[in-house]
């Protein structure tokens, strides 16, 4: 225990991040989730083509026509196009369910786990209320009650979805909340909301990141499966409604059905990566120097 | 002169599940402007409780302050609103802790943090706190501070965390500083350092020091009286030289033979018997009688109380009887 550092050390961010591009996976499922962003946001403006428009004849198989190389779906609307413009809802609503998950449980966490006593019991048992209904049951419900559209699937699903985060937010906090630097920033004079907000949630951030991207997943699958059950935005193309209407001409003409699977699957899969790869740059004891 | 910080009979219990356990049990101490009192004892003799109750840092439930008073600059803290004793945590008494690896917060730089403590209880500008926290390493003795202040505590030694730790407990001049066994977790050649560095913050900075320690040799370096605890209890009080040269109560002497010395070791150490028995299975006499070489039957009855019987308080039937 020297009194000069004898290396240069980065600041844990940066660390992460110099950890992270080394894990080949995580940077290719991060190149891989920017291109699906890239296609989905700026594709319409090369690739024209209103999704809902019928351009030719239904069930085109894919490459009979130059003009449409992924083919037509049962009323003859462009598969591509679907594709292209189907992206951005999937992704927003994915993104938006995660945004509310997080928030809800990060908020309810952090009061139960640093507070205890009886608002954690509180809090906990009406998670416990959440926790135990059948989230896909629930969510539709939830979607049926209003009208369906992007913004109340996302609402449905951040409303089913939160619970497991709030207990993970909570374990975090009961740990770091016993750690010495705790108490010694009361000792110093912080009040409660800035050891919770500015002390202990920067330490619990990791799991907590690693927690979002995969919400971010399941919530896309999610959307999806809502779609697929009819209870999508039937205003909006998205991947889940268009795997829906298809499939049941799935045995008349195949290719409707796949590739939006295939995106949705790519898409997941893209973000299980960056999900994973953060999990890796975080945990120190996989750190090498 | 009044002093500054004011224990009298302060009595803190734990709800456990061996029922309510007295983890202090009338503590009566004083620390006067400007000087050094040391509290000695072993693990789990209540000095860290002390200090925590000063600073109003008594986890409750399950603790609870039973009676007594804790009085800082005359101003009573015992019962005080919870606005209140955060207004003076850190502005009027402020701790320093036993392990600066991690009463750090990781994933702030030191500078932002020393800053935030001085924004904490100052209205100034994050630039302003900034530039003072940079002063302040620079007075704590830490090389470059300006590059330092950005470093984060992974970056840095020991020596150098638990000087950051002491710049951050002066930062808003506080009049107390508690300082927890700060030099437990460090190398030797460091302690030195930090006990230097704790001596000349006191004289510029113009604090008292209540110096919590099982250290002997601390105590002969840094204080200036001295209070020995056992199980909950003050058992002697004196001045430094008077602790270390002629101590009163048996346990105070045990502790003193324990001090390793050049030319002693020939007939090895002394120890003291026994462990610290647990709170909750304290009987009606002295706690110490079942470690003790002299107790007698009316030990094993009875609590002595903290008197003078001669050189200077210890709470020992033995010394007060004139048999030791």
């Amino acid at each position: 225990m020297s009194d000069t550092p004898e290396f240069q050390a980065e600041s844990p961010t940066l660390e992460a991040w110099r950890m992270f591009r080394r894990n080949i996976p995580a940077v290719f499922g991060l190149v891989l989730l920017i291109v699906i962003i890239l296609a989905t946001l700026y594709g319409a403006l090369f690739y024209n083509g209103d999704p809902f428009d019928i351009v030719w004849a239904p069930h085109e198989a894919p490459g009979a026509t130059p003009d449409f190389p992924l083919g037509t779906d049962y009323l003859g609307r462009d598969i591509i196009a679907g594709l292209l413009t189907g992206g951005g809802p999937t992704l927003a609503v994915g993104a938006a369910a995660a945004a509310l998950t997080m928030f809800i449980g990060i908020s309810l966490g952090a009061l139960a786990g640093y507070y205890g006593g009886w608002v954690d019991n509180l809090l906990m048992r009406f998670t416990e209320f959440f926790q135990v209904l059948p989230a896909l049951l629930f969510a539709m419900v939830l979607v049926t009650l209003f009208s369906p559209s992007l913004w109340t699937i996302a609402f449905a699903i951040g409303v089913v979805s939160w619970p497991q985060t709030t207990r993970l937010t909570r374990a975090e906090f009961l740990k770091i909340k016993e750690l010495e630097y705790v108490t010694a920033a009361r000792a110093i004079g912080a009040r409660n909301k800035r050891i919770i907000w500015k002390v202990i949630l920067p330490n619990a951030a990791p799991p907590l990141i690693v927690s979002a991207t995969l919400t971010i997943g399941v919530a896309i699958l999610f959307e999806a499966g809502l779609s697929f059950l009819g209870l999508g935005d039937p205003n909006v193309m998205s991947w889940g409604l268009m795997i829906g209407a298809n499939r049941e001409y799935i045995l008349d003409a195949w290719w409707p059905v796949p590739f939006p699977c295939l995106a949705i699957f790519l898409t997941v899969f893209a973000v299980s990566l960056v999900g994973d790869g953060l999990n890796d740059a975080f945990n120190p004891k996989l750190r090498q120097r | 002169m009044s002093p500054l910080l004011e224990i009298n009979d302060l009595a803190v219990t734990f709800a456990t599940r061996h029922g309510e356990v007295t983890a202090l049990d009338s503590v009566s101490l004083h620390v006067n402007e400007g000087e050094t009192l040391g509290i000695v004892g072993e693990s789990g003799c209540g000095k860290s409780i002390t200090a925590l109750s000063v600073m109003g840092l008594i986890p409750q439930p399950p603790g609870r302050i039973k009676a007594g008073s804790i009085k800082l600059a005359g101003e009573e803290f015992v019962g005080a609103t919870p606005a209140r004793l955060r207004q003076m945590r850190g502005a009027e008494a402020a701790m320093i802790f036993q392990e600066p690896m991690t009463s750090l917060n990781p994933v702030f730089c030191v500078g932002d943090q020393i800053a935030e403590a001085i924004m904490l209880h100052q209205n100034t500008s994050r630039d302003r706190a900034f530039k003072d926290a940079i002063a302040l390493l620079d007075r704590v003795g830490i090389p470059e501070p300006d590059k330092r202040a950005r470093d984060y505590p992974h970056q840095l030694s020991g020596g150098m965390r638990q000087r950051v730790m002491i710049a951050m407990a002066v930062s808003c001049r506080p009049k107390l500083l508690i300082a927890d066994e700060p030099t437990t977790a460090l190398d030797v050649t460091v302690q030195a350092q930090i006990f230097d560095l704790l001596n000349e913050v006191q004289r510029d900075f113009g604090a008292a020091i209540l110096l919590i320690t099982h250290d002997m040799g601390a105590i002969a370096e840094m204080a200036d009286r001295v209070s020995v605890m056992y199980a909950g209890r003050v058992i002697e009080t004196a001045t430094a030289d008077q602790v270390l040269d002629t101590p009163q109560h048996p346990y105070a002497r045990g502790l003193i033979d324990c001090i390793p010395a050049l030319g002693k070791s020939e007939t090895g150490l002394k120890e003291i018997r026994g462990v610290v028995p647990p709170l909750h299975l304290l009987g009606a006499g002295c706690a110490f009688a079942d470690r003790c070489d002299h107790a007698q039957s009316r030990c094993l009855r009875e609590k002595p109380k903290l008197i003078n019987h001669g050189q200077h308080p210890a709470a020992c039937h033995g010394v007060e009887e004139g048999r030791l």
